[in-house]
């Protein structure tokens, strides 16, 4: 239930550029979010990570918005993010302090996966031919990001065998 | 509930109501589902941060208001409620907003809660009830479900929980919801509701704790059982019917709106102003106030 | 041979700093040597900087220490958050994860030029020993067992005990990398070794925190009851407490807030037994009301104040003498109110019995103020010998008192009525907050109010004479004067013991009871006192000007105070003393020369 209120059958090309700006940026900013707590949390790798992965967010985001640019350059916006919370971005409870690279790339891939559906969802019911055509492409990218993710993955040696909470110091009580 | 697309776009936006202090919570923490949902209810509710008073007491929930730009009071442990009401009473064109843990508002806070749904005054009060202590470490929260074992209970506890639907909507609260990070869309819309209800109104949060909280409290767990009452057809106007459904508070998950009163009793700021317009008139100068001694 | 050391690391809650500090202390202690552990951390509640200081020693420790011997960074960012709490000088060895990418003569230590510099692949070590990075922890109790000679293989039995049930990958994990650690220190030697010299004899020790020694003192005084509200730094009592007082039919409730937790103790002493309640600042606030009660009640109660920063939540985590006022003077009407501080841990177990026998002697509440460091700090104690303490119940009606002659708050000459409890046949009596007479029906006249004031006041009377409850060290003709109380008393007497290095004549008075002031005794100590200071960790110097108030000071008696969270060291105390001396000797006041 990531999004509420929006009419696919109904959606216009500029109103689903729009939206698909709208869920890039929500997902960039989780994802500066969960860097910014890794690195309040001591657990620098996977904020490394979740930077790398605000940096994508943002290029595509650049990219949809200048296709927006050109197609519609004066009209207004007229979609909100206000309903919009989880499309591609991770929900807000899947960080975890100490996280490995490994988690937190599977967080990511989770996510391109959620997209996707998303995506493939609206196809069903979107009667727009240019906005058919927009959200097959972003589904396609989905796609690609997923494997994008997946090489990532199987570029990292895997986590050992030991938990952080046999070794950490218990946490700590402020009041 | 749909948007009607295209939809109106807020003039405020969500990242208008951000601050930059970094939350400390422990990353997966619920609260920050629930700072989030914050953001956007006030964005969608338009009034600028200044004229809004978020007023919280003691515990990692209570940390929320610094999160925000609005003007913020992280007070004492408890005491959230009464000071609230001061600012609400003194100044009720503000905006208020009160929040806070389980413990915070149900334990040590517990008596104010019930004089401020008696007196209805217009204000929204959150609380994120993880069930458990979260800043000092893990201890028995009047929420925690009987049996649980922590630092204080090492036995099991041995105390019934207390329900905090229950209890408010016995003293009569007009505006009752309750909410979960796990669906914020829901959440979001549940807290805009809330506050521009006329009235108290009070929301309470399943806001797991990744800490201390126990497995079936998490988002995950949550997602699977939870049941939005608009699902369930339930009529928001039946005090008797939410009551029913709020005994079972602790063994079902209801996502939505218990109860509100589809007629707002008068709020007591709003009864403070009346009252003051009707006395005024015939007030002394205040120069010459010590004219009510004089012999005459 | 070093007879003294102390160790400070800091790194990250992830790299288990804390944890190899209590590993360590565990297996020193277990070596015959005295040692002292505290903690530091970052605002985080899981995963933020975390710190600590380990310091041992052949002779029993005082304090936590000034000057690092040792000091070891997992990182330098996160070690330099400590700041003054792990200062580093001329005299330290400096170990640090060569990861970090620091060169060893570019350390972040501005105008420190170390004794020694390590820069060593702790993760690097633990990975390949271990096969996890995470175990660096334990190649840092490596590096100081081969250096130091000390932990080592205290270190895996307690691991041992500790990882039993986690199987025998974690344990042998661990052991590899102490093991490589180890090795290391040996291929690596300390150019001036520094290797600790071997306590003369090895006899067991109490290795605890002063929560949990106060929770025991509680259940060995005969406490049945606990009534509290979770607050940082007291809440281990509460937790202690809630595992062990049931075995002695005793309950712990957690109440819904601090009136409810002491409200329940007061109702657990009108019953008849022996209750308690603990908490800090904040909680203190909301208590004032009740221990009214239980004074013109005249019911026994214990209530723990464990100092933080203040005021309002203040520094929940760090350690303050700011509460004095507070504990001596919070209410209304007139109250006289014993209030006691050990002076650490070890001395916790004394105060708390002390604390019960007092309450129960005198039917009155009693305040314990600890502190942060005190509570929260490890240390390693001789065992005591319980069989010195003897124990004190209220004073109970005999048999012909009782019946309906029985007068609850009769005047005796002691002032001590003997009490009844409910179930007592013939004992019924109001217990109220309003005035009462003898019988203890309410009254609103002032000449009984009079009396039962006198009353309640004389009672608490022998309780000044009380010279066990104050310690006094040094040259008792010096004409410098120390006095310090709580957890600052330890760095005071190694103060005295610095003064005393340096030919400097000095005493020091470490008061146990604070309140009320035991003019006497004050009186003896600072006569033929020319110059001195009252050592306190508050802005105002609480302890000063109480003294001030009820004694005569001399003149050069003056107040060395500061602000919570800025641990005083021995050299300063002595260097301000001296100037102090000196202030007193130009203005004319004649001055006996020291050195
Ligand atoms: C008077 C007083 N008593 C106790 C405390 C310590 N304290 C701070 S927060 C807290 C409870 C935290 O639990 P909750 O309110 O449920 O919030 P959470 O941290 O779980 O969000 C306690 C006991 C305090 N600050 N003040
Ligand atoms: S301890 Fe629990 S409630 Fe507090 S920040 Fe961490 S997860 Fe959230």
């Amino acid at each position: 239930m990531a999004t509420r209120g929006i009419d696919f059958a109904r959606l216009s090309l500029k109103d689903a550029l729009d939206l698909a700006i709208f869920i890039e940026e929500e997902a960039k900013e989780r994802y500066e979010d969960f860097a910014s707590q890794m690195e309040t949390h001591h657990t620098p790798d996977s904020a490394r990570f979740y930077k790398f992965m605000a940096g994508n967010e943002e290029k595509h985001r650049a990219e949809l918005a200048e296709r927006r640019g050109k197609l519609f350059p004066k009209d207004p916006v007229t979609v909100s993010r206000q309903m919009l919370f989880d499309v591609e971005a991770p929900d807000t409870d899947e960080a975890r302090t100490f996280m490995t690279p490994r988690q937190a790339l599977t967080v990511a891939l989770r996510c391109e996966e959620k997209a996707w559906a998303f995506f493939d969802g609206a196809l069903k019911v979107i009667k727009d031919a240019g906005v058919k055509e927009l959200f097959t492409e972003l589904r396609q990218e989905e796609v690609e990001h997923q494997d994008l993710v997946k090489a990532e993955l199987a570029k990292l040696p895997a986590d050992d065998r030991f938990k952080t909470e046999d070794f950490e110091d218990e946490p700590v009580s402020h009041d | 509930m749909t948007l009607a697309m295209p939809a109106p776009v807020p003039t405020l936006q969500a990242k208008d109501f951000r601050s930059d202090l970094k939350p400390i919570w422990c990353p997966g923490c619920g609260d920050f589902g629930v700072v989030q949902a914050v953001y956007r209810a006030l964005a969608a509710v338009g009034r600028p941060p200044h004229e809004i008073a978020f007023i919280s007491g003691i515990g990692c929930s209570s940390r929320i208001p610094g999160y925000t730009t609005a003007y913020g009071f992280n007070s004492v442990h408890g005491r959230a409620l009464p000071i609230a009401q001061g600012i609400k009473i003194a100044h009720p064109e503000l905006l208020v907003l009160v929040a806070g843990g389980d413990g915070d508002g149900f334990s040590i806070g517990g008596g104010h809660v019930a004089h401020a749904v008696r007196r209805n005054i217009d204000l929204t009060y959150i609380v994120m009830d993880n069930q458990i202590y979260g800043l000092t470490k893990g201890q028995l929260s009047p929420t925690s479900p009987r049996g649980l074992k922590t630092v204080t209970s090492m036995y099991g506890s041995l105390e019934e929980p207390l329900n905090p639907l229950m209890y408010v909507l016995s003293y009569g609260a007009p505006f009752v919801a309750q909410g979960t990070p796990a669906d914020l869309p829901g959440l979001t819309a549940m807290l805009e509701e809330a506050i521009r209800y006329p009235g108290f109104s009070f929301v309470n949060i399943q806001s797991p704790c990744v800490t201390y909280g126990e497995e079936s409290g998490q988002i995950k767990a949550q997602k699977e059982k939870m049941k939005a009452l608009a699902d369930m057809k339930h009529d928001p106007t039946d005090r008797i019917k939410a009551l029913s459904l709020a005994q079972d508070y602790g063994r079902e998950l209801y996502t939505g709106v218990f109860f509100r009163d589809p007629n707002p009793p008068p709020t007591y700021d709003a009864l403070v102003k009346a009252r003051q317009a009707e006395l005024s008139a015939n007030a002394l100068p205040r120069q010459n106030i010590l004219d009510l001694f004089l012999q005459k | 041979m070093t007879t003294d050391l102390v160790i400070g690391m800091a790194g990250s809650g992830g790299d288990g700093i804390v944890s190899a500090g209590e590993s360590l202390i565990a297996a020193v202690a277990t070596e015959g040597y005295h040692a002292m552990m505290t903690k530091s951390f970052g605002s985080q509640i899981r995963g933020g900087e975390s710190s600590c200081r380990v310091r041992l020693s052949t002779e029993p420790v005082l304090n936590p220490g000034g000057t690092l011997d040792v000091a070891i960074a997992l990182n330098w960012e996160d070690f330099l958050k400590f700041g003054g709490e792990l200062p580093v000088g001329g005299n330290t060895i400096v170990i640090y994860e060569s990861k970090t990418g620091v060169a060893p003569d570019k350390l972040p230590l501005p105008g420190v030029t170390p004794a020694e510099v390590f820069p060593v692949p702790i993760a690097d070590m633990a990975k390949e020993s271990a096969k996890t990075d995470k175990a660096k922890n334990t190649v840092i109790l490596g590096l100081i067992a081969g250096w130091f000679g000390i932990g080592g293989d205290g270190v895996m039995k307690g691991l041992r005990k500790k990882l039993a049930k986690k199987g025998p990958e974690l344990l042998e994990a661990n052991e590899r990398a102490l093991a490589a650690g180890r090795k290391y220190a040996q291929d690596h030697p300390l150019k001036t070794p520094r290797v600790m010299e071997r306590p003369k004899t090895v006899s067991p020790k109490l290795l605890t925190d002063g929560n949990d020694m106060c929770g025991a003192a509680a259940i060995f005084s005969g406490c049945q009851f606990f009534g509290g509200y979770p607050i940082t730094p007291s809440t281990e009592i509460m937790q202690f407490l809630s595992r062990e007082i049931w075995k002695y039919g005793g309950s712990v409730l957690q109440a819904e807030d601090e009136i409810a937790g002491i409200g329940a103790a007061v109702g657990a002493s009108f019953a008849g037994k022996k209750a308690m309640t603990a908490t800090s600042g904040p909680g203190m606030s909301l208590k004032t009301e009740m221990l009214g009660l239980a004074t013109i009640a005249e019911l026994p109660l214990v209530l723990v104040n464990v100092q933080r920063g203040g005021p309002s939540t203040g520094l929940p985590t760090k350690t303050e003498q700011a509460d004095l006022y507070q504990a001596a003077f919070s209410a209304h009407g007139d109250v006289l109110r014993p209030v006691l501080a050990p002076t650490c841990v070890a001395d916790t177990f004394e105060i708390t019995v002390e604390a019960f026998n007092m309450a129960e002697m005198y039917q009155t509440p009693v305040v314990i103020l600890s502190d942060q460091e005190i509570s929260q700090r490890k240390e390693t104690c001789d065992p005591i010998d319980t069989s010195k303490f003897r124990l004190v119940d209220r004073l109970r009606p005999a048999n012909s008192e009782l019946g309906t002659h029985y007068a609850r708050y009769r005047f005796t000459e002691s002032g001590i009525s003997p009490i009844s409890e409910p179930g007592m046949p013939g004992g019924n009596y109001l217990a109220a907050g309003i005035e009462h007479n003898e019988k203890g029906a309410p009254i609103s006249g002032g000449i009984m109010h009079a009396k039962m004031n006198e009353k309640r006041f004389r009672k608490l009377n022998p309780i000044r004479t009380r010279r066990d409850l104050f310690q006094t060290y040094g040259d008792p003709n010096a004409p410098l004067a120390l006095i310090a109380w709580g957890s600052v008393a330890g760095v005071a007497r190694e103060a005295l013991r610095v003064a005393e290095r340096k030919g400097v004549k000095v005493k020091l008075l470490v008061p146990r009871l604070l309140y009320p002031i035991a003019e006497e005794f004050f009186n003896d100590f600072l006569s033929g006192v020319q110059a001195g200071l009252v050592v306190e960790q508050s802005h105002q110097g609480q302890l000063y000007h109480i003294m001030k108030m009820v004694l005569d000071l001399p003149k050069g008696l003056k107040s060395y105070a500061r602000s919570g969270a800025n641990p005083f060291q021995p050299a300063e105390i002595v260097r301000r003393l001296r100037e102090q001396a000196q202030a007193m000797h130009q203005s004319g006041d004649s001055m006996p020369q020291e050195e």
